[in-house]
């Protein structure tokens, strides 16, 4: 069977055995019709690993990602948990048709790593990011918290949910960023939300950036220009060294870092910090 | 002496800036700022591959109104930054 489903208006389809499906749940928020056209396809199947040459490989406390080019060209991606090989997605040049071999273990974790570097590389080219970030909603527009693993972003964000009225989770892991033609950044809730599952269909506009770093004490300032690109590029998946990648990835984040109010904030992890933020930044 | 690979020349906010995003350079995890002088000399170090000082301060001296030991010496300056950064060898 086929399902389709709707990010942040990309329509993508995924097509598999029913069992696949069983274990979607956080996908049916953002189920859609049939479409003619999508941003990208995946076809979850059995079968055997294909050959490929490694080109670089990523290694976060036991979750091994290992990048690579098949003899033909076409970009692979296999997934480890705890040594063991969880999935090999086999990609078209350009990301549009994609196909996962799945193993008998960790099927899930392989459908969703596929579906979130699928996503990001296809619609990289779209004027949209998918961020590693928390994302909070506060009178009618989206506020984003980044900085690296352990930071505190999803800290920061209860904080805010905790102590400000009127603040709801958007989501706190992987939100998504586009561009609209009219030029205005909105975020959208994703399927993919990390340890908190929080699978909204829902989108406001981006009305500031707050990259997160620990202190003790709590102080907020601005940053601009290249200070505050820096700050956008290590919190948006991507796969750099693939130059037409980099280029879509850099005009979006180009466009934030000039048009979005983008902060830094140092904090303890308590309610001043949620007030000094909140205070400065929608204001 | 060649820019390293994986380096490319970034417009950010109106800024010339230089990022590493190449397999070779994907962990350089810095941005390098250019002033327009240093990013025209960027682009003339790519399109030679290989160069010298003396390549960029002739090619300088083209370009700008400068005295050539005056070029010389902005020039070796300047791929003594890129040197010590790492986007040079």
């Amino acid at each position: 069977m086929t399902n389709y489903y709707t990010v942040a208006g990309h329509i993508f389809s995924v097509c598999g055995e029913e069992e696949i499906f069983s274990r979607m749940d956080n996908y049916a928020p953002f189920s859609s019709g049939a479409a003619e056209t999508v941003v990208f396809s995946l076809s979850v199947e059995g079968g055997e690993p294909p050959a490929y040459v490694e080109e670089i490989r990523q290694d976060d406390e036991g979750q091994v990602i290992i990048c690579g080019r098949t003899p033909a060209g076409e970009p692979v991606f296999e997934y480890r948990w705890g040594g063991k090989s969880a999935g090999w997605l086999i990609c078209s040049a350009d990301y549009v048709r994609s196909r996962l071999v799945v193993t008998d273990g960790y099927q899930k974790l392989a459908v969703d790593n596929a579906l979130m570097v699928l996503y990001a590389l296809a619609t990289a080219r779209l004027q949209t990011a998918l961020f590693h970030a928390a994302a909070v909603s506060y009178k009618d527009c989206a506020y984003m918290f980044l900085g690296k693993s352990g930071t505190g972003k999803s800290t920061h964000a209860r904080l805010w949910q905790q102590y400000i009225e009127g603040v709801e989770l958007v989501n706190d892991d992987n939100p998504v960023v586009r561009i609209m033609d009219d030029g205005q950044a909105w975020v959208f809730g994703s399927p993919w939300s990390g340890k908190t599952p929080c699978y909204r269909p829902v989108s406001y506009p981006l009305k500031g950036i707050v990259l997160l770093s620990q202190a003790p004490y709590n102080k907020i300032e601005r940053l601009r220009g290249i200070q505050a690109y820096a700050a956008l590029v290590p919190s948006i998946s991507g796969k750099r060294w693939d130059e037409r990648i980099a280029d879509g990835l850099h005009q979006t984040e180009n466009t934030l870092a000039s048009h979005v109010p983008v902060w830094h904030l140092e904090c303890l992890p308590d309610e001043a910090a949620a007030r000094i933020c909140n205070e400065t930044i929608s204001a | 002496m060649q820019i390293k690979s994986g380096f490319v020349l970034r417009e950010v906010c109106g800024e010339k800036v230089i990022v590493g995003e190449g397999l070779d350079a994907i962990n350089f995890g810095k941005l390098l700022s250019l002033n327009e002088t240093a990013a025209w000399l960027w682009k003339q170090a790519k399109e030679m591959g290989d160069f010298s000082v003396d390549d960029l301060a002739a090619k300088l001296c083209e370009e700008y109104e400068v005295l050539a030991d005056d070029a010389k010496a902005d020039v070796a300056e300047m791929l003594d930054e890129w040197k010590q950064v790492g986007v040079v060898e």
